[in-house]
């Protein structure tokens, strides 16, 4: 007994110490701003690790299909648009893509002990379930994005007529709406009189829309074409091969046994420290003094707090870098503002919130102008409206970061902006972030989780790894309206970002479509009825 | 983690509903994933308001009569999977030389017929003709012109004089229209 307790207080002086070095160390070199690369280099690592997880789960899955007797391997009418290439490369793994039998399933269930309630749901996510096709069945490859993306290839049907939208203007014939392109002339003053078959149309697109629609998958986490060897990004414990089993255990003890303490750790000191210089930094006469400072101390504290996350952030076009006035970003979670915060010092704005985002509110607002708001003053846009520009119109102040948007989506796509912030006047300067979805999805669904359980999947996940762009500044145009304004930068966002370009309001995540857009529909119709 | 082994397909049920509406394994799976996430409460069955939660649904003009398609009567308020299945079996494109169960141009012409005959009496009147007028105009033409509409259309669907379209002259009447393409949706692999 006692020679058992000497061993284990052996083992674990042995283990603290350079623990508690390596700890130090990344701390230290967060705070002033270097960093040795080892996060990239694990991100790379990781990359490897994925790919071969990946080929190697095709090729199981290839063998079962060639098991199992079934005549359908390529349906003749399959002639799909879908990007059958990407499909053939990554289908295999995506349908199915499970190497967790029960037994490890378990296992996870039994370590992450308490509080593991995050699991239960997540799991419940939709497998992707493209099936691996002949390869006589090559369709052609999908226009890539801007950037390099791929669209999301995991769809059912391929929609090629009509597609409501909120605006009827845009109803569109095409996947996302055509910005500023109604439909075509001719086509408006073709007045029918009214046939039997007219409802046809509609029907089609309501059956449509229940099977694939544009707006609820943008709530939920975003389906990957290939598994990441998380358990909560499959939803199908079908057992692969004892290979992958074995790298998602190893890969689930070094996330759960060694970066998640480290990173909580790394967490709490980041927070004390905030909450420490912040302090210190209100202290300080207002000045040119105190603005550098603050400016400091706010890249140093967030760079520490985003080593707890292991983020991998690339920041494109810097010489972009907002100085003054408005940013507009997408809104992804709560994260977004820390990516951005460790590139450069904005005020924030944003509701009040009680618990752990509350303390760092209080913090930050010691040490620089943020303006937080009552819920219940949120309704009062008069009065946010006049804060805001009286922070903007003075050309000190640090540029405010607000996410027009008003919630979180899942960064595939970016929805409505609220035209509130693009009435102020002044500069605005749009920022894309994106982030990939392979290291750790990053999305925030409020509905489902709560913060607590939110960090804890992100602590608990590879990495974060995501893009920023930079993009110029914007001015609002003579004659434009302030809709018009945030429309545009919205489409410009999107394109950077490779995001799908939407109409429909973020706020469809709680609330049900209002009646008006149906008002709209009617009356679309009702425009091509020819009356006798 | 408990009961997610519940909503999982088994192989049977998938052999069942693909014997039943020619729709292949992979696309039975994918479909019972969107079964899924429109199942907010988790049950296995879907009721209209799940249905009307999808916003590009509840701003179509007819879509209370889609959601209605779904629920046959006797079958109380909810959906199951393979009903799910057997309305979206409709929506097959129509294959030469393939049994065409559910998909054939004359169950096309069902399910649309449907969606005009309000109270499931096998005939459109000319009340149920200026009701979904109504439901798919709403204000913006007067009582008077959907009415002479209506009567219109009745008149010259109508061939055996009771002043109502049955499924035989309804079937007539959409003679020329090409009914597999607009009835038929796309499904990928």
């Amino acid at each position: 007994m006692a020679l058992l307790w000497t061993v284990v207080s052996v083992s674990f002086s042995i283990i603290i110490t350079p623990f508690l070095m390596f700890l130090l160390a990344i701390i230290f070199l967060a705070s002033i701003g270097k960093s040795l690369g080892v996060r990239r280099l694990y991100v790379k690592i990781l990359l490897k690790i994925f790919e071969y997880g990946r080929q190697h789960i095709e090729i199981a899955k290839k063998d079962q299909r060639r098991e199992m007797v079934t005549g359908s391997s390529c349906e003749g009418d399959g002639d799909a648009d879908a990007d059958a290439t990407e499909d053939e490369r990554a289908a295999a793994a995506a349908s199915t893509a499970a190497a967790v039998e029960r037994a490890a399933g378990a296992e996870a269930g039994a370590d992450a002990g308490a509080g593991d309630a995050a699991h239960a749901p997540a799991t419940r996510r939709p497998s992707p379930g493209g099936g691996a096709k002949a390869p006589a069945c090559n369709g052609s490859a999908g226009a890539l994005l801007p950037n390099g993306a791929l669209p999301n290839s995991l769809s059912v049907i391929s929609r090629e007529d009509l597609i409501l939208s909120p605006v009827p203007s845009l109803n569109s014939a095409n996947g996302a709406a055509k910005e500023g392109l109604p439909r075509s002339r001719s086509f408006e003053t073709l007045k029918r009189e009214f046939e039997l078959a007219d409802c046809l149309e509609f029907v089609k697109a309501g059956v449509e829309a229940i099977i694939e629609d544009e707006v609820t998958l943008r709530f939920e986490a975003e389906e990957l074409k290939s598994w990441n060897l998380l358990t909560r990004t499959n939803s199908w414990y079908e057992f692969i091969s004892w290979r992958l089993t074995v790298i998602w255990v190893l890969g689930f003890l070094v996330r759960y046994c060694f970066l998640l303490p480290l990173r909580v750790l790394i967490c709490f000191i980041g927070v004390m420290w905030l909450t420490f210089c912040t302090g210190i930094v209100g202290y300080v006469p207002e000045g040119q003094f105190k603005r550098w400072l603050n400016y400091r101390v706010n890249i140093m504290c967030f760079g520490i707090l985003s080593s707890a996350l292991s983020s991998v952030i690339t920041y494109h076009n810097p010489e972009n870098r907002p100085k003054n006035g408005i940013c507009v970003a997408n809104h992804t979670s709560p994260i977004d503002v820390l990516v951005l915060a460790c590139d450069n010092c904005y005020a924030l704005i944003g509701q009040r919130h009680g618990g752990f985002l509350g303390v760092l509110q209080r913090a930050l607002a010691r040490a620089s102008p943020h303006i937080w708001f009552e819920r219940s003053e949120v309704k009062d846009r008069e009065a946010v409206a006049k804060r805001l520009r009286q922070h903007v119109s003075d050309p000190k102040n640090p540029p405010i970061l607000i996410f027009p948007e008003g919630t979180c989506i899942n960064n595939t796509s970016v929805m409505q902006f609220k035209k509130g912030s693009f009435e102020v006047g002044g500069v605005i300067y749009p920022v894309a972030i994106k982030y990939d979805p392979k290291f750790g999805d990053a999305f925030w669904n409020s509905s489902r989780f709560s913060m607590m359980q939110y960090l804890y999947m992100m602590m608990t996940s590879w990495a974060i790894v995501c893009d920023v762009w930079y993009l110029p500044p914007m001015y609002q145009k003579e004659g434009e309206t302030a809709i018009d304004f945030a429309n545009r930068v919205k489409s410009c966002i999107a394109r950077q970002g490779g995001l799908v370009d939407l109409m429909w309001d973020g706020q469809l995540k709680r609330m049900k479509a209002k009646k008006e857009w149906k008002e709209a529909q009617q009356e679309e119709y009702s425009k091509r009825l020819k009356l006798e | 983690m408990g009961n997610r082994s519940s909503l999982l397909l088994r192989e049977e049920e998938i052999a069942q509903i693909q014997e039943e509406t020619g729709f292949t394994p992979n696309q039975i799976e994918r479909l019972y994933s969107r079964f899924t996430s429109l199942d907010r409460g988790d049950c296995g069955t879907l009721s209209r308001e799940d249905f009307l939660r999808i916003p590009e649904l509840a701003i179509n003009p007819l879509g209370d009569r889609i959601v209605h398609a779904f629920f046959e009567e006797g079958c109380g308020d909810r959906v199951n999977f393979l009903q799910f299945m057997q309305v979206l079996a409709h929506f097959r494109p129509i294959k030469k030389g393939r049994d065409n169960k559910l998909n054939s141009r004359e169950q096309k012409l069902k399910f649309a017929f449907k969606m005009y005959d309000l109270d499931n009496d096998e005939k459109i009147s000319r009340d149920e003709l200026l009701a979904i007028l109504h439901m798919m105009v709403g204000a913006n033409i007067s009582e008077e012109q959907l009415t002479s509409i209506a009567e219109r259309t009745i008149l010259e669907a109508d061939q055996n004089g009771d002043q109502m379209i049955s499924f035989e002259e309804f079937c007539k009447a959409l003679e020329r229209t090409d009914v597999e393409q607009k009835m038929s949706i796309r499904f990928l692999n």
